[in-house]
């Protein structure tokens, strides 16, 4: 057996194989895409050349970067199935029909190297019956890995092992989806549905159900089982839309047929004949016509969201619903099913059977309360799991309640006994086990979470906005903590006394949260009212503030990582580009966005940038190369839209690193850091030698151009003359030298001079109020 | 003695000079209002306000309004005084001339007004409530109602009336009671209660069009439950004659402390016949529609006091001979020197001068903004003059009512033992200031409405129309010789400003009670710098003009001093506004309620 997996193949190119094949060459691993041979046309190949052709043009990109592209090889199954041979795993994604499947294996069987795992992604079909007539050997290499769409972005797998699979095997398998394709893996048994699709299932036909019955609409349904419940605020039917109308059937289909009769859910399936209509008139949600949901078009070009009438069936404009306040809108989940009227009806006809279904399939689906919990928050997107949601309502008032209502109560919620399924004991989280015993949730080798940390220790400062933590073996994590992350003075005032506090007592500092995006930037809302009292000066003070912070950090005697993930916008990017290394979850989307706002970088993102660009030696060298390209990127705003695209932009360096999963991106910012920490001496002081008022001419002059054909507004192009002038070194030439104070200078003079211009007031006023760049 | 001759040199210079640059350039539609006619306009008001509304004030306000047999009955005079005023057309001067009004802007309108505040406040209520219903009628009502109703309101034939409050609610409209039931012709019955309801019924005109808040049978409950109707107290014939009694009148008149000359009534509304103004159960927008010009009406009313108690304390320091001077003998051919030789004297004397210049100097920049709202030309000036109208609105009602209220006990001060006595008329003014600070939603939900609402609106997005501007000019005028130590001091003021405007935005998000704390001080510091920017801008231009020559030096050359005196005696306390402001709720709530 192999130990390691140097090589996947992916058979099926469908949406889900394709976007396997497409994760495991985003981790730098070869893979090799095969479908069947098209029934006509002369490329045989056709189906998978198509599907890598089809996702370079899909958005989001389930491509990182054009380059993990070329690492897709495609084929068929009838000329290249041979070359499984040179496969440490094969995956494969191909229809859902059991004799189809089997005659694969039967052939995989034949070409494959024993020891080569082989893995089915299906989501129905019991692994029993799949790896029926294969060979012991087969029978031990075989497994479920079932992936969810799509796969570059879903975090969660359920990974169901067979009675004959060899753990080792299994356990390949899963490290790699773990570390390589930076899923979390949530262990399943062979049950039908596994965990998330079948408390999901029955959770959205209850809901649709309780919404009939009880004559509710839907945009009701939605607000009631949105966001009060910690579900996306799509809510039920807007997540129909979103799937598919016409799928539902398909599952339903799938798992009456393969649930026991007695299964609750059995007594809860059926179809609206409503929604037959609309499927069958092609109204089939976001993909269809319409779905619960329509964006009806005006004749002036204006949009009116529309929802169905379940009763009439009519469209008419979506009504905003807003039935639950208080704490019950807030997360309160004993007040939301304990309101009076339609609220507390509708929460309760949906949460109380679903999560005493979800209560019913512990151990049947998934050995643990915490698999059940992972499942739904990773692949539904759950703000809380079943069982946390439990302990919010408190166990013995949901089983009063469902007794009350004469719904079964199943043994794990017995075993519970009035106590919660999780607590913290020690400074560690528990969970409570079919054993009626608390047990510990034990991380993976190589996982940090600042949450458990946070669980056992106090941070060493703290304010509104920033927190410092102890994070071990000598490594201090700066967390931003303000509202969405936004950096403000509070932050800067946390990084300066954060450089002694290291130096002092520790080794190095990483730049780290748990939020759910790194830090789009500075707070622009505070920036907003600073800027309405005409606080110039106030203004000014903070973007030297966070030069004067970024620049302590740079030039502080201690390695500083950075390890930025989801959005890292502004000055957000701008503190990656002042550490000395970036260790980035490869889902990380960094640039420097500001001129959307009318404004220029601020915090030395400018001069960094620079430097990034100089110091490329695949770049051509001279005074105007390297600040064009930066002038490009900055100037429009340019964010790249994975951490590969990040390093082709110079947001990111070359050697910085990259973390597939987002629970591991604490642990290996820690390792770089201590891995510089001997011999750690910081940078030295960059010279620039820049082109001056030329090299803004030679800038404008593109500028000018764009203008003129319309694709740049008037302010576009003062907002592009003050970042060349910046770029340029203001009124230097090439022959002096432009120190990094002399950039900052620039910086602020530039910054400020836009910021008292009314236009970039209007741009950051916009998008306060929008969340959209306003090109004026 | 109660004397008052129009400031009209000072309401042309607000008017035509000081805000030349307010950027919010030239506004459409009031082209006929140039130099010539605002200056003939004034002077027929004057005239008309001396002649006519000025005696009537104090006898007015010993006759009192008399109800009798369910008639209101005004005081000797006013019926002929209110015939003169229509008949000058002066009902219907801001109103657009499609419905038979001038077509005036506000920023004249409100000098207008000014006048009448001045002379009888009492009398100038029953046209200021019918302009605040024509407000409401012409934005929110049907064109049937409009077409109607306008052009007799406008003409004066009609008089208006705005009945919102109820016994057990005022501020609170949340809680109102009565009630407006659907008729099969469309029309609603309407039956209820109301209280201090200004020129509910009177003797001056024929018909009265009241407009009541009302809840429909289906109202949700509080706020957003009330629906605005019109109820005539006569139903009209469609000839316009009147037809029968509406159920609607008077059941009482109030005893007040003050402004006896205006009947405050207490309604009943009984099945009365009403019309629905605007949308169901959106009634309090549409009344909002007329709460700034409204809440700035009522801003004026302090200034007009304000006014008139400082040129009849003028008067009588004048006249007044006691003591002599402290440098030496002024008046030498009397037994005694006129006690304005005495700085106490020119203490008070200079504190209500510059309150009512102050004051006029803002109201004619935010009657402007009034104005340019709608008529300004550029999208971007509008919407700046409608935030700074937003912001300025409770900064105004709030502060010129309080500094009016000062400047009539100052006058009273002035006048010494005599301004206690009625027969003086000075105490008349305190008496009359005092329901401005009261009425159209108190001083203190003035300032709640300011830093609850207005500041924090937007990120800020009202104050940019006020801060910049001030902001920008100190920056430009910081060197200039003339008026730099002036600028200095409004540099201090609008610091203190600025980071009290920042204290209340940052606590004010965490704790409401916080920012509901600072805010009368908050929204007395905001007007000071407001007035001190006028002040200054006003000294600038006077300076230009003495520097260029002109004949009018003396109003230029007093203009510079009272400048001064504002920036030497009334800034600098104010700035210490701040400190109350930084010091935090903790000292006002912090004592239990058992110990009050």
């Amino acid at each position: 057996m192999a130990n390691t997996i140097n090589k996947v193949c992916v058979i099926g190119a469908g949406t889900m194989g394709a976007g396997i094949a497409a994760q495991v060459a985003n981790a730098g691993v070869p893979v090799l895409l095969l479908d069947i041979v098209p029934k006509d046309g002369e490329n045989r190949n056709a189906i998978a050349e198509g599907a890598v052709a089809k996702m370079l043009k899909t958005q989001p990109a389930p491509f990182m970067s054009k380059r993990a592209a070329k690492l897709v090889e495609t084929g068929n199954i009838d000329d290249h199935l041979d070359k499984v041979a040179e496969c440490d795993w094969v995956v494969e994604a191909i229809i859902e029909r059991l004799d189809i499947k089997q005659s694969l294996y039967e052939k995989l069987e034949a070409v494959r190297k024993p020891g080569t795992a082989v893995s089915s992604n299906t989501s129905t079909i019991p692994l029993a019956q799949l790896t029926d007539g294969r060979s012991d050997q087969f029978k031990q290499d075989f497994l479920i890995t079932h992936f969810f769409n799509p796969p570059r972005y879903m975090r969660l797998i359920e990974i169901v092992a067979g009675p004959q699979s060899n753990a080792d095997t299994v356990a390949m398998v899963s490290d790699f989806v773990d570390r390589k394709l930076g899923k979390s893996v949530v262990d399943a048994e062979d049950s039908p549905g596994f965990i998330a699709n079948r408390v999901g299932t029955f959770w959205i036909q209850q809901a649709v159900n309780s919404a009939f019955e009880q004559g509710i609409t839907v945009e009701e349904a939605d607000e009631i089982g949105g966001r009060p419940m910690g579900v996306p605020k799509t809510g039920i039917f807007g997540l129909i839309d979103l799937i598919g109308i016409d799928l539902m059937p398909h599952l339903m289909k799938s798992l009456t047929s393969t649930l026991p009769k007695d299964d609750p859910y059995q007594a809860i399936a059926r179809s609206e004949p409503l929604i037959e209509k609309m499927i069958e008139e092609g109204y089939t949600g976001r993909k269809g016509k319409g779905g619960f949901y329509m964006l009806e078009k005006g004749a002036d070009g204006s949009r009116t969201k529309m929802a169905k009438n379940l009763q009439t069936g009519e469209y008419a404009p979506a009504r905003g619903s807003r039935l639950v306040h208080g704490s019950a809108a807030r997360g309160d989940l004993g007040k939301l099913i304990s309101a009076k009227g339609k609220v507390g009806d509708y929460a309760w006809a949906v949460l109380g059977p679903t999560l005493s279904y979800a209560a019913m399939i512990v151990p049947e689906a998934t050995k643990t309360v915490v698999g059940v919990d992972d499942a739904m928050k990773l692949g539904y997107n759950w703000k809380f799991g079943p069982f946390e949601m439990i302990d919010k309502i408190g166990v013995t008032t949901l089983i009063e309640r469902l007794e009350a209502d004469g719904l079964p109560v199943p043994e794990m919620l017995r075993i519970a006994d009035g106590r919660p399924f999780y607590r913290v004991e020690g400074g560690k989280r528990q969970y409570l086990g079919t054993d009626g015993e608390y047990h510990d949730i034990v991380r993976a080798e190589g996982v940090l979470k600042l949450e458990d940390i946070k669980l056992s220790s106090e941070p060493l400062l703290a304010n509104g906005s920033a927190a410092l933590w102890d994070v071990g073996d000598g490594v201090v994590a700066l967390e931003f903590t303000g509202k969405m992350n936004a950096l403000d003075e509070q932050v800067m005032k946390i990084i300066k006394k954060a450089v002694p506090l290291v130096q002092k007592d520790y080794k190095a500092l990483v730049v780290y949260n748990e939020g759910s995006n790194f830090s789009a930037g500075a707070n622009l809302g505070l920036a907003m009212f600073a800027l309405n009292i005409a606080a110039w000066s106030e203004v000014e003070k903070s973007v030297k503030g966070g030069q004067d912070a970024y620049k302590a950090l740079k030039y502080a005697p201690f390695p500083v990582v950075s390890a930025p993930f989801g959005m890292a916008l502004g000055g957000g990017c701008e503190i990656c580009l002042n550490s000395d290394a970036t260790q980035a979850h490869a889902e990380t989307y960094i640039g420097l966005v500001e001129t959307g706002v009318g404004i220029i970088p601020g915090w030395g993102g400018c001069g960094e940038m620079l430097s990034r660009w100089i110091n490329n030696p695949k770049y051509p060298k001279g005074p105007m190369p390297a600040v064009s390209k930066v002038f490009e990127i900055v100037s429009t705003a340019t964010v790249a839209k994975s951490a590969a695209e990040a390093k082709e932009l110079g947001f990111l360096r070359h050697d910085d690193g990259i973390t597939m999963n987002r629970d591991r991106l604490l642990f290996d910012a820690k390792q770089r850091a201590l891995a510089m920490v001997d011999g750690y001496q910081a940078p030295e002081k960059p010279e620039y030698r820049l082109p001056g008022p030329s090299g803004a001419a030679a800038l404008k002059l593109a500028v000018d151009s764009f203008h003129q054909q319309g694709k740049a507004t008037d302010h576009d192009v003062t907002v592009a003359g003050e970042l060349a002038r910046v770029l340029t070194g203001g009124d230097t030439d090439p022959t002096e030298i432009t120190t990094e104070a002399d950039l900052l200078k620039l910086e602020v003079e530039g910054f400020m001079r836009l910021a008292r211009n009314p236009k970039s007031q209007a741009r950051v006023e916009h998008m306060l109020e929008t969340g959209k760049p306003l090109r004026n | 003695m109660q004397v008052y001759d129009a400031p009209i040199r000072d309401m042309r210079f607000v008017l035509e000079e000081l805000h030349n640059d307010d950027g919010f350039g030239d506004l459409e539609g009031f082209e006929d209002f140039d130099g010539d006619m605002i200056a003939a306009i004034l002077e027929e008001a004057n005239k008309l306000c001396k002649e006519v509304l000025l005696p009537l004030n104090w006898p007015g306000d010993q006759e009192g309004c008399h109800i009798e047999n369910g008639v209101v009955r005004t005081p000797k005079g006013f019926q002929e005084a209110y015939k003169a005023f229509c008949e000058g057309g002066w009902a219907g001067l801001g109103v657009d001339p499609k419905w038979g009004g001038q077509g005036a802007p506000h920023a004249l309108g409100k000098m207008v007004e000014e006048m009448t505040c001045s002379t009888n406040l009492s009398f100038g209520l029953y046209p200021g409530l019918t302009g605040g219903a024509m407000v409401a009628l012409e934005a929110h009502g049907s064109d049937e109602l409009k077409n109607f109703y306008m052009p007799r309101m406008a003409s004066g034939e009609w008089s208006g009336t705005m009945c919102l409050t109820e016994p057990h609610c005022g501020t609170d409209l949340g809680m109102l009671r009565t009630k407006a039931v659907p008729q099969d012709d469309g029309g609603f019955l309407v039956t209820g209660n109301k209280i201090f309801i200004s020129a509910g019924d009177h003797d001056l005109t024929d018909n009265i069009v009241h407009l009541v808040l009302a809840r429909l049978p289906d109202a949700p409950p509080g706020v957003k439950g009330i629906s605005l109707f019109l109820v005539p107290k006569y139903l009209p014939n469609e000839d316009g004659s009147l037809g029968n009694r509406n159920g609607a009148g008077p059941t009482a008149i109030e005893h007040k402390m003050g402004l006896k000359a205006s009947a405050t009534c207490q309604m009943t509304f009984e099945d009365s016949k009403g019309w629905l103004i605007g949308e169901p159960n959106k009634g309090l927008a549409a009344m909002f529609t007329m709460m700034n010009t409204e809440r700035v009406a009522v801003g004026i009313q302090g200034l007009g006091i304000g006014e008139i108690a400082y040129q009849s304390a003028v008067w009588y320091a004048k006249d007044r001979l006691q003591g002599r001077s402290l440098s030496g003998v002024k008046n030498p051919d009397g037994p005694a020197d006129p006690i304005i030789v005495h700085p106490d004297v020119r203490r008070m004397l200079m504190t209500m001068r510059a309150y009512n210049e102050g004051s006029r100097a803002v109201s004619a920049w935010v009657s402007r903004a009034l104005d340019a709202e709608h008529a300004a030309k550029e999208p971007e000036a509008r919407e700046r003059a409608k935030d700074f109208v937003a912001l300025m609105t409770p900064v105004v009602k709030s502060l010129f009512t309080d500094l009016g209220h000062e400047s009539a006990h100052l006058a009273v001060q002035v006048y010494g033992g005599h301004g206690y006595i009625q027969e003086s008329g000075v105490e008349q003014f305190a008496r009359d200031a005092r329901i401005a600070q009261i009425y159209e939603g108190t001083n203190g939900i003035q300032a709640l409405d300011l830093v609850g609402r207005k500041l924090p609106d937007r990120m800020g997005r009202n104050l940019r129309s006020f801060f910049h501007p001030v902001s920008q000019f100190i920056e430009d005028n910081a060197a200039d010789p003339a008026i730099g130590k002036m600028v200095g001091g409004l540099q201090q003021a609008f610091g203190a400003l600025q980071l009290s405007t920042g204290h209340i935005a940052q606590k004010g998000l965490k704790d409401p009670e916080e920012a509901a704390a600072a805010a009368t001080d908050y929204l007395k510091l905001l007007g000071y710098v407001a007035m001190g920017y006028c002040f200054a801008k006003a000294a600038k231009i006077s300076a230009a003009a003495l520097e260029a020559g002109t004949d009018d030096k003396a109003f230029y050359e007093a203009k510079i001093i009272t400048a001064r005196f504002f920036f030497d005696r009334l800034l600098p306390p104010v700035m210490a506004q701040m400190m109350a402001i930084t010091s935090g709720k903790a000292s006002m709530m912090d004592m239990p309620e058992d110990a009050f």
